[in-house]
């Protein structure tokens, strides 16, 4: 370091640092309220909740620590008058904030864990919830509807085949008055809907941005989703595991309907079969 | 670049045994600088290209054809390319640069210098290490060449994409090439690991207790055990993913599987034993990344504050639970894969663990910055860089590690976001902290302060431009990896966000040009630097001359009669009293 650098180290520099540090905290948290979550069609509400809480805590603890970051800084950018300090340990502080921070952390793991367990608790899927096979392929959705008589029929690798894309088995009773619709999902409104999820080839995963829904696609083995709809409406269905070259456009649609626009709509489909 | 002083040990140095098949840590230290800057800037311009697409979809660019004749063929970027190109990014820039650079290039060239070793334990292995990688670079370079392209299944190589030779075109040559690639990577990373966690223990100088261990090689310790406990997972997987590629095998591949009019006879395996051996490592992988950065971020912040860095003791406790902690948490990234949920909630738990040492680490930061006497060197700037970053990117963390509202953001650009700042941010900062904190001890030369001034400018704020519009992205609903986002209408009003992010990257990248220009430029032409502790700092390396010969010390090896942090202490008659200085007992009046 050349002398007169010694004495007075690029503190403007310093300065310009903590400038930087406070106006990208500025900048960067007054996006937050350009941008936010798509607007929310599902019953899905805990989730948004505890997001919006965590989004206040680490918003907090993002606006104080860099703005300390950035006063240390710019406070302690030189002192023609004194030497650095020796003070290096103090038990109470360490002890306080590992603590302090252990304390703001229980709350959000434990609500976490509560609305994970709502959300995933699928083993209880009421009687009354709509069941649908949704199957993901290269590169895209195909739900099956039971029909009327409420049963999803069974399906078989080995059936796989152009004209048999599902894998369809006939030979099951419960498949006769199936029907499927590729790329289009209907759901009626404040119904639990129940999605049984596969994939015929690669991952994929099952992503409905206003749903606050998403779950992988495993070959070899079947996940779920349960969710129910509040609002009516067209949504975008995205998939959101990359599962080859036309990950990005492999995307469908859902309509959430009336109960009685879902009637007819079911009454059209079991027409056309 | 004269190594000086070459009298010792190994005998005679032409240039093969300096130069190429050097046992000398410092030179492998450099040979491995040298690969990882090369290797970054690939992986630079491959994120280049990424950003390029994703700012002007569709755009026409025929003169980019020249270059990539099928990628980009008649000028659009084609959907393979764009999936190869993030697929080799975050390989290249995660295995062959950020672990490269910090942990093989730097933990080589400080390691024996930081406690008072002529070498490290083993100078073959550590030459071989160098040796074994660097096929493992050039694998999954040409991998470009070969039929179908490179791999294509991201960095994360799930199977069945990954397995399947027809589920997608990098599915071919290139990913056994990546594959074959790794494993190389992985045997050279082991060897590594084994040769700093016995130099550490075995060959410390005289008085160099753990305990006065500089916070850098702490973390050099702890991130040699984790890559020698965590690649192993990697190895066998990917030697797994190889046997049902090619011998028919089904560890990752269940009954079932239909791809281009095609039933697969596979049986009986799954792709989640994939995710799990795959993040068992990943995980510890990236606090393989962040541990040194952290590491060099506590000796510059401490030098240059002229403070002694504070809760020296909680930084090593911080340091030994993120390592352990990080072995337990891997299932955070496989919240929604299909995973049991009660599992899940148990990853929860040992992931928010993770958030106490790495606060801790943050306050203990804060604490040796006041009442400091700050030089803003360029080296101190980047270290002040990562101290911002690790807040911002630890905190979105909390988001991610709650599975509630993971479910939301997985697989979003918030993530992309998060781990561009916790890993990639601070593993580069502190990689680029470390080479001009370093350089005088490397080449004898200082780099040019000028252009490190312009070029820390640029990368910060450009960093932030960057990646932090990157949350909005994922918090509005914006899938990674994917093509073209405007696929879908929720996504098409936040163009304007992707092209403001694509400019500041090209700033990015292009002040890291400065960056290299100015480290060539410096090995030779820099002021010269002819004291030996040009930023009057502590740590042990600094007692060596500049840059040292062969064996380090001319004489004996100092002893160590301190820590390296006792700057200003009032016991002392100096402002800064290195560790090499015995005590003295001074006559307070
Ligand atoms: C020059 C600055 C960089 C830019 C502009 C950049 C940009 C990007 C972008 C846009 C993606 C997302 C691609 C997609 O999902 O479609 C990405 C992925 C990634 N980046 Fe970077 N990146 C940079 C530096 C780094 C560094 C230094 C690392 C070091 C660890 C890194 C690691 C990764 C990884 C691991 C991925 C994930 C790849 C995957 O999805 O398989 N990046 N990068
Ligand atoms: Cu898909
Ligand atoms: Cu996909």
């Amino acid at each position: 370091m050349a002398e007169e650098e010694k004495v007075r180290p690029y503190v403007s520099h310093g300065t310009a640092m903590a400038l930087s540090i406070w106006g990208i905290v500025l900048v960067s948290v007054v996006f937050f309220f350009v941008y936010g979550l798509p607007d929310l069609a599902s019953d899905r509400s805990s989730q948004d909740t505890l997001y919006y809480v965590i989004l206040a805590i680490s918003g907090v603890a993002y606006i104080i620590v860099q703005l300390i970051l950035g006063t240390f800084i710019f406070r302690f950018r030189h002192r023609d008058d004194a030497a650095g300090s020796y003070w290096h340990d103090s038990h109470r502080l360490e002890v306080g904030w590992t603590l302090g921070t252990a304390a703001v952390l229980v709350p959000i793991v434990v609500s976490g864990l509560v609305i994970w367990g709502d959300v995933k608790a699928s083993t209880d899927v009421p009687p009354d919830a709509i069941v649908i096979e949704a199957v993901g392929a290269q590169f895209q959705w195909d739900f099956r509807y039971p029909g009327p008589d409420g049963a999803i029929g069974g399906f078989q690798p080995e059936l796989y085949s152009l004209e048999n894309p599902l894998g369809i088995d006939e030979t099951d009773p419960a498949s006769a008055d199936d029907f499927v619709r590729t790329n289009q999902l209907v759901l009626p409104v404040d119904r639990v809907a129940h999605l049984r999820l596969r994939s015929k080839d690669v991952q994929h995963a099952f992503f409905l941005p206003n749903f606050r829904v998403k779950q992988d696609l495993v070959p070899g083995m079947e996940t779920s989703v349960t969710f129910t709809p509040i609002k009516t409406g067209e949504y975008e269905i995205a998939c959101a595991e990359l599962c080859g070259l036309g990950h990005y456009r492999m995307r469908a649609f859902l309509t959430v309907m009336s109960a009685s626009d879902y009637d007819a709509w079911l009454a059209e489909q079991a027409a056309q079969n | 670049m004269s190594e000086g002083h070459d009298d010792h040990g190994h005998g005679k140095q032409g240039f093969v045994s300096t130069y190429l098949f050097s046992f000398d840590h410092k030179m492998i230290g450099k040979q491995y600088l040298t690969l990882a800057m090369m290797m970054a800037l690939v992986g630079g311009i491959l994120a280049m290209l990424i950003r390029l697409q994703l700012g002007w979809p569709g755009t026409l660019w025929p003169s980019l054809e020249t270059f990539f004749p099928t990628g980009m063929a008649s000028g659009v970027m084609t959907p393979e390319f764009y999936v190869m190109l993030f697929t080799m990014h975050g390989t290249i820039m995660v295995f062959f640069v950020l672990s490269l650079a910090p942990v093989s290039g730097f933990g080589n060239f400080l390691i024996p210098l930081q406690i008072g070793a002529r070498d490290m334990a083993f100078p073959f292995l550590n030459m071989l290490s160098f040796w074994t990688v660097l096929p493992g670079a050039i694998i999954i370079l040409i991998s470009f060449l070969v039929e179908g392209g490179a791999a294509a299944s991201g960095w994360t190589a799930y199977p069945p994409l990954s397995a399947i030779r027809s589920a997608i075109p990098g599915s071919g040559a290139g990913q056994t090439l990546w594959i074959v690639g790794m494993v190389f990577f992985i045997a050279s990373f082991t060897m590594g690991g084994l040769n700093f966690v016995v130099t550490i223990l075995n060959l410390r100088t005289k008085g160099m207790k753990m305990m006065r261990l500089p916070l850098t090689t702490w973390a050099q310790f702890v991130v040699g055990v984790l890559g020698l406990l965590s690649f192993p997972a990697l190895a066998a997987g990917a030697i797994l993913l190889l046997f049902d590629r090619g011998l028919g095998t089904s560890f990752f591949l269940p009954a079932g599987i239909y791809i281009g009019d095609q039933l697969f006879a596979h049986e009986g395996g799954t792709p989640l034993l994939w995710q799990h051996l795959f993040w068992f490592l990943g995980h510890p992988e990236v606090y393989i990344i962040m541990l040194p950065a952290m590491g060099f971020a506590s000796d510059i912040i401490a030098t240059f504050s002229r403070r002694p860095i504070f809760g020296y003791r909680s930084m090593v406790y911080a340091i030994i639970a993120i390592g352990i902690l990080s072995f337990l948490v891997w299932g955070h990234h496989m919240f929604v894969s299909g995973m049991s949920p009660f599992l899940g909630s148990v990853f929860v738990m040992t992931t928010l663990a993770i958030a106490i040492p790495s606060a801790v680490k943050t306050f203990n930061w804060l604490s040796t910055l006041w009442k400091a006497k700050i030089r803003f060197t360029t080296p101190m700037l980047f270290a002040l860089g990562i101290v911002s970053l690790f807040v911002t990117g630890g905190l979105t963390g909390l988001f991610l590690g709650t599975n509630a509202t993971d479910i939301q953001l997985h697989d979003t650009y918030f993530v992309v976001a998060h781990f561009h700042f916790i890993m990639a941010g601070a593993g580069l900062f502190g990689a680029l902290a470390a080479v001009y904190y370093w350089f005088p001890k490397m080449f004898g030369r200082f780099m040019n302060e000028g252009l490190g001034k312009i070029h820390f400018w640029l990368t910060f704020l450009a960093y932030y431009g960057t990646f932090f519009p990157m949350h909005y992205l994922g918090i509005a609903g914006m899938m990674r990896r994917i093509y073209d986002p405007n696929t879908y209408d929720y996504l098409k009003p936040l163009q304007p966000v992707n092209t403001f992010i694509t400019v500041s990257a090209f700033i990015l990248g292009a002040a890291q040009l400065i960056f290299v220009a100015n480290y060539f430029w410096s090995m030779a032409k820099g002021r010269k630097c002819a004291e030996s502790n040009p930023w009057e700092s502590n740590g042990l390396e600094w007692s060596a001359p500049s840059p040292p010969g062969h064996g380090n010390w001319e004489g004996e090896i100092p002893e160590v009669h301190r820590w390296p942090y006792d700057y200003n202490n009032p016991d002392e008659d100096r402002e800064f009293t290195p560790q090499w200085q015995p005590a003295r007992v001074k006559a307070r009046g």
